[in-house]
């Protein structure tokens, strides 16, 4: 059984369509890097499966089940699969503690001094422990998303989807948000990483989806995708990248 | 030299406020003495004193007002009557003249004022010994009264005698100005926020028939609400309230409705742009980790559409001290109506409504500062957004 299967999904915006019937499986712990030419429909395939696009058509079922029910259902498949954003989206009227403890406060309504050690714990593991009384706006950029991805482990998601992390970083900060990141994946969270960093997609997927015009349009093992592409697409793609 | 002319405005100022605080001694009871002498004791009961103006009567309460010369009669039938006076302000004539009354010439002096008082020593009691000759008996009679000061014809001499004289009733009208200012902004900031969130609410496919009803309700009535109250006047609002309803039975409280509900129009407004200004992407992390509508409303965009509103709604305090002048018009003593008031007390206009305009340019002035300097302290950044009326 898959933890997250996704069924001929489409999505159009008017007229434009932007998923033209996407298919994917995703098991429990791995690694999943999207890569693809801008306007691709990487994004709208993560925030669908986030719910925040509503498809035209198709299914996506969360452990075999559709939650795109009600909104109390899709609320909680959102404490399932979490979230980081391109552009961090740090809530700018909360300290970096309280950025990441909102959410299971609210939400899961979890015990207080349990969720403060928790959150530090958490701070801990993405280097800003000592940044969490800090306003966001006193961050740099690496350090807002390691908050970001912070808050999104906070819920404690079966499934964190990346959207671009490191792009819009300064070229020296995007090591650190990478390191935190290889980090997860080791701890055996699954990951949906949309990325244009092709050195680590390649090092750390467990599978790398190559999205062309809204559909997958070759996918595989990091050496069979990169190496050994099957398509005159992908390989213009990853040429186009690699310098 | 401009330091010296504002420590002299503020001594002014307050030694005005002081002196009309603390209250001064009034002018003495009339004495009531009498003696046994019939022809006397009718003479005092019956002679009158005359204001030089018209030769009016002066009754106890205008001896106690005075402010220009005046007659004193010397005889009465067979009585004779001659004066002293004790004051440093009036001076009796030796010689004896004729005024023509409508009952008939007398035989009076005149005493004249021969300097007024100046306003900040006040009222200046004065003793006049009348004592009634008739026959070779005698009695003295001891009439009390009070030299007040007149506004003088200097502008800045008016000035003074204003802020002195009426210093009570514009640091009342000022007070009620703040108050109506601060309450109706802190009112209509309230109901605003009601406001301009039924304003943003959208009916969601999830909604079902009943809640899409009342959405749109809710959406519409804040949209009406809002126009009617942006798109006409506050003074024609504040008149249909009070003279078209009596609301409240009070025109103070009336006068607060409306300008609460007034402010509430704008800063809905204001907060809707506020909301508006905010990164979607603020909103789309709070649902990414699970955060309902209400939530993310509450704990992520509305403290930080506030903020970035304050600066904006601290101009509509700001805004509403000058318009609550319109209040006025239901009969509220706000700074203007005073200032109007005591303009048909004394007949000059120019120096109350100067001081007046001075006081709000104080007020407005102040408020802003201190305004600024709380968002300094606070960090906001403003948000450039069109306001007020
Ligand atoms: N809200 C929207 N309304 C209309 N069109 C949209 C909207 N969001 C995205 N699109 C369009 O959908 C297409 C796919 O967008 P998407 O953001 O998914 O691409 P992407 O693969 O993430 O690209 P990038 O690498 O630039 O982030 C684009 O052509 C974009 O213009
Ligand atoms: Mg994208």
């Amino acid at each position: 059984m898959s933890l997250l299967k996704i069924i001929d999904l489409h999505k159009a915006y008017g007229n434009e369509e932007v998923l033209k019937g996407i298919n994917l499986e995703v098991n429990q712990g791995e690694i999943i890097s999207i890569i693809g030419s801008s306007g691709s429909g990487k994004s709208t395939l993560l925030r669908s499966i986030n719910y925040l696009e509503r498809p035209s058509s198709g299914e996506i079922l969360f452990h075999d089940k559709n939650y795109f029910q009600t909104q109390k259902a899709i609320q909680k498949l959102r404490t399932k699969i979490t979230m980081v954003f391109q552009s961090f989206y740090l809530f700018e009227n909360l300290t970096v503690i309280e950025n990441i403890m909102l959410a299971p406060k609210k939400v899961l309504k979890q015990n207080k001094t349990f969720l403060r050690e928790k959150a530090l714990k958490t701070l801990d593991k993405v280097g800003m422990k000592e940044f969490q009384n800090k306003a966001p706006k006193h961050l740099s950029g690496g350090q807002k998303q390691r908050v970001a991805i912070a808050r999104a482990l906070m819920m404690d998601p079966e499934i964190i989807l990346f959207d671009e992390p490191t792009s819009a970083l300064d070229p020296e900060m995007v090591g650190e948000v990478l390191e935190v990141m290889k980090k997860l994946a080791r701890s055996g969270i699954t990951m949906l990483i949309v990325t244009h960093e092709m050195d680590f997609a390649r090092e750390l997927s467990d599978k790398v989806i190559f999205m062309n015009e809204g559909i997958v349009y070759e996918s595989g093992t990091p050496e069979e995708l990169f190496l050994k592409p099957k398509n005159k697409r992908t390989l213009e793609f990853l040429k186009r990248v690699s310098h | 030299m401009r330091s010296v002319l504002k420590k002299v405005f503020w001594f002014a100022l307050a030694f005005g406020i002081i002196v009309q605080i603390f209250p001064r001694s009034n002018a003495l009871e009339p004495e009531t003495n009498s003696t046994d002498n019939l022809v006397i004791q009718e003479a005092i009961d019956n002679i009158r004193f005359y204001s030089s103006y018209n030769y009016q009567t002066l009754t106890v309460d205008k001896l106690n007002r005075l402010t220009a010369d005046f007659y004193l009669p010397v005889n009465y039938s067979d009585v004779s009557i001659t004066y002293s006076i004790e004051s440093d302000y009036l001076l009796i004539n030796d010689e004896t003249e004729t005024i023509t009354l409508r009952t008939g010439d007398i035989e009076v002096i005149k005493v004249e004022v021969i300097d007024l008082p100046s306003v900040l020593k006040g009222e200046q009691a004065f003793v006049i010994n009348a004592t009634f000759n008739y026959q070779g008996d005698s009695f003295t009679k001891v009439y009390y009264g009070q030299i007040i000061p007149v506004i003088p014809d200097s502008f800045l001499g008016g000035s003074i005698y204003t802020i002195v004289t009426y210093g009570k009733m514009f640091f009342e009208g000022a007070i009620l100005t703040l108050g109506i200012s601060l309450v109706g902004t802190i009112a209509g900031f309230i109901l605003a926020l009601f406001l301009a969130t039924s304003r943003l609410i959208k009916v969601t496919e999830q909604d079902n028939k009943l809640m899409s009803l009342i959405k749109i309700f809710f959406n519409k009535f804040s949209a009406i609400y809002i126009t009617i109250f942006r798109g006409t006047p506050m003074i024609v609002q504040a008149s249909f309230f009070w003279y078209g309803f009596g609301l409240f039975g009070d025109p103070l409280l009336c006068g607060l409705f409306v300008v609460s509900l007034n402010t509430a129009a704008y800063i809905a407004e204001i907060i809707r742009g506020g909301i508006q200004s905010i990164d979607k992407g603020q909103t789309e992390a709070a649902f990414s980790v699970g955060l309902n509508y209400s939530q993310t409303m509450l704990f992520v965009i509305f403290p930080q559409a506030i903020k970035n509103a304050m600066p904006a709604i601290g101009n509509e305090f700001v805004i509403n001290i000058k318009d609550t002048a319109v209040l006025s018009v239901i009969g509220i003593f706000e700074l203007f109506n005073q200032a109007k008031k005591i303009t048909g007390m004394h007949y000059r206009q120019l120096e109350a409504y100067a001081i007046v305009a001075l006081i709000y340019l104080f007020l407005t002035y102040t408020v802003s500062a201190i305004l600024k300097y709380i968002e300094k302290k606070m960090d906001m950044k403003p948000v450039d957004l069109v306001s007020s009326n």
